[in-house]
């Protein structure tokens, strides 16, 4: 007796159902479809409400891509339902751990001058601007009230390395109460590196420690765009990156560029720089508008438009770079990538929805104040405290955790229910952003129809999509892209 | 100023559909909707700065996202018990529902 039904049982039925899917017109010809999960699928202008009328022949070259993806199921398929589920779980898998990024500003104090800078930065020599132990204390108690078992804890500024002492005291102190909490625990100083030395690195060796810095480009570009005493930022970079890679380890540093008006134009300029100096991958990322880059009217010196051109070219070189045998990653791109081709979800703050602030990463300033995010902390120093949660020294956790001015922001700009955004067949590779729109249009949801976050991740994911479809080396690329992040 | 005025069947549209498509074309137009016997009536109303060719492109995406709104609509009440379910089952346990 044969162990497979008879050749009846796999025939095409006729009669299928729907199941829930968004979709946007692609171009002018076609539409992109997404299910709850972000799987998406392209079908023409004309197939779609043959689609939706439930008229599709299962003949259609598409039906199968349908079924497999589960835009359609047979009545009495239960799996679709399952693995939809499935999906969707793991996608917002990240929400029950809670907090996992915990931003220590333990200095305001900074030896740059950056005219983008999106923080209210101090004189170097201002002891006032700088987080005491007190603080540290109790932000550390706040640290580990958070249920997630790994713990992340990032020191940043004004220039972290100019209140060293403290940075060792958060870290030793870190590592002391861990020996009770058993949290998996990491450390990360953001610092321009043009203040490292042996002593530091020694710390950071033996604490295992992570530095994140700064790099916009050549020399004459990156010192234009971040000035300093001697004008020497970018010979400090390269020596305090050789002496941490050979200290650390070539992986330990990373670097983030900032995208300025000077930048426009020099995108393969600033990529070669980041290949010649060893980095296997740039962070193509545009101004946002908060603290002095608002001030200096920074912001307004490029539109999205412009950045999207900017960030076109330098992502077609590198995918040259790349299928010339040159490994060399856009990292937004990486992160949107992971969000389009898989079912997880990176955890950056910008594209979570619900939005990332306060429950993916929270900010301790120097002096107590508890911030949503670190760009919350950079609205507050222009005098918008519209996301400053409360005080160290005054509330409790569950004070800050469920205030209001959190929660309502998380609320209200949630996309799901955010008009255009809860039937955008986008979403699911877009995020909230709150903060943003906030400061852009004083309201969290924004109007998503004018904002600048949504053209210019739109075009992102068309652009994204569009290159897959046109070449196959480009979508392999993507591939080992959105698995790798 | 820019402006068209577009009659949409009561008995094929939903206001819904109309009112969600305007919002999505408010960076180039203002809707003044209002029912007219069996229809509604669409008056569409450039901004400042829309330029004319900018806002003809924003009737022609307007007629369209009506279209696509109206679609939508049907798909999200036909699936709607489906949708609910899978949410279910993905957020059980987890502590968050």
């Amino acid at each position: 007796m044969s162990k497979f039904q008879g050749q009846e049982s796999y025939g095409n039925q006729l009669n299928y159902e729907l199941l829930p899917f968004s979709f946007d017109r692609f171009n002018d010809d076609e539409y992109i479809l997404t299910n709850l999960a972000g799987e998406h699928l392209m079908m023409s202008a004309a197939d779609l409400p043959t689609l939706i009328n439930r008229g599709l022949d299962p003949s259609h070259h598409q039906f199968a891509s349908l079924r497999s993806k589960h835009f359609i199921r047979y009545p009495e398929e239960q799996a679709p339902l399952s693995l939809l589920a499935l999906k969707v779980r793991t996608r917002y898998s990240r929400l029950p751990p809670f907090t996992n990024l915990h931003i220590f500003v333990v200095t305001l104090r900074c030896d740059h001058s950056c005219p983008y800078c999106q923080v209210s930065r101090q004189m170097e020599g201002e002891g006032a601007f700088d987080m005491t132990q007190e603080m540290a204390d109790r932000a550390l108690d706040f640290v580990f009230r958070s249920p997630n078992p790994a713990i992340k804890i990032e020191f940043q500024g004004g220039e972290p390395l100019l209140n060293f002492d403290m940075v060792k005291y958060v870290v030793t102190e870190a590592e002391s109460r861990n020996q009770q909490m058993g949290r998996d625990l990491q450390f990360v100083i953001a610092t321009t590196l043009s203040l490292i030395s042996e002593n530091v690195l020694a710390f950071c060796k033996e604490h295992s420690i992570l530095l994140s810095s700064s790099l916009d480009g050549p020399k004459d570009l990156h010192n234009a765009n971040r000035p300093r005493p001697g004008k020497d930022s970018h010979q400090r970079f390269e020596a305090g990156l050789k002496l941490a890679r050979e200290s650390l380890g070539y992986d330990q540093v990373s670097a983030l560029m900032t995208t300025t008006d000077r930048s426009l134009d020099r995108v393969r300029d600033i990529i070669d720089e980041y290949l010649r100096l060893g980095f296997n991958g740039i962070f193509l990322r545009a101004l946002s508008p908060y603290g002095f880059a608002i001030k200096t009217k920074k912001f307004m010196s490029y539109d999205a438009g412009r950045w999207l051109e900017f960030y076109k070219e330098g992502l077609a070189y590198i995918l040259e770079l790349s299928k010339a045998g040159i490994p060399f990653i856009e990292q937004y791109t990486a992160l949107v990538l992971k969000k389009m081709l898989t079912s997880e979800d990176p955890g950056y703050v910008d594209l979570m929805n619900p939005a990332g602030i306060g429950i993916a990463a929270i900010v301790f300033n120097y002096d107590g104040a508890v911030y949503a995010s670190d760009e919350s902390r950079m609205l507050a120093e222009m005098g918008d405290e519209s996301f400053k949660l409360g005080n160290l020294l005054t509330d409790s956790y569950e004070q800050i955790i469920l205030s209001d001015r959190l929660l309502d922001a998380l609320d209200e700009s949630f996309t799901l229910s955010a008009p255009m955004c809860s039937e955008c067949a986008f979403e699911p590779f877009c995020g909230a952003d709150p903060v943003y729109h906030h400061a852009m249009y004083k309201d969290v949801l924004g109007r998503k129809a004018e904002s600048p976050f949504c053209q210019r991740n739109m075009a992102i994911f068309k652009h994204l999509i569009e290159l897959m479809r046109n070449d196959r080396q480009t979508r392999d690329i993507f591939m080992e892209w959105a698995n790798g992040c | 100023m820019n402006s068209v005025n577009l009659i949409f069947d009561q008995r094929l549209y939903g206001a819904e559909a109309i009112q969600k498509a305007a919002y999505r074309g408010q960076h180039a137009f203002t809707l003044d909707l209002q029912v007219e016997g069996e229809a509604f009536s669409c008056t569409l109303l450039g901004n400042i700065t829309t330029a004319p060719a900018a806002f003809d492109k924003a009737v022609e995406d307007f007629k369209k996202d009506v279209l696509d709104y109206q679609l939508r609509s049907k798909l999200r009440a036909e699936t709607e018990a489906v949708r609910n379910l899978i949410l279910g089952v993905a957020f059980s346990k987890t502590g968050l529902v």
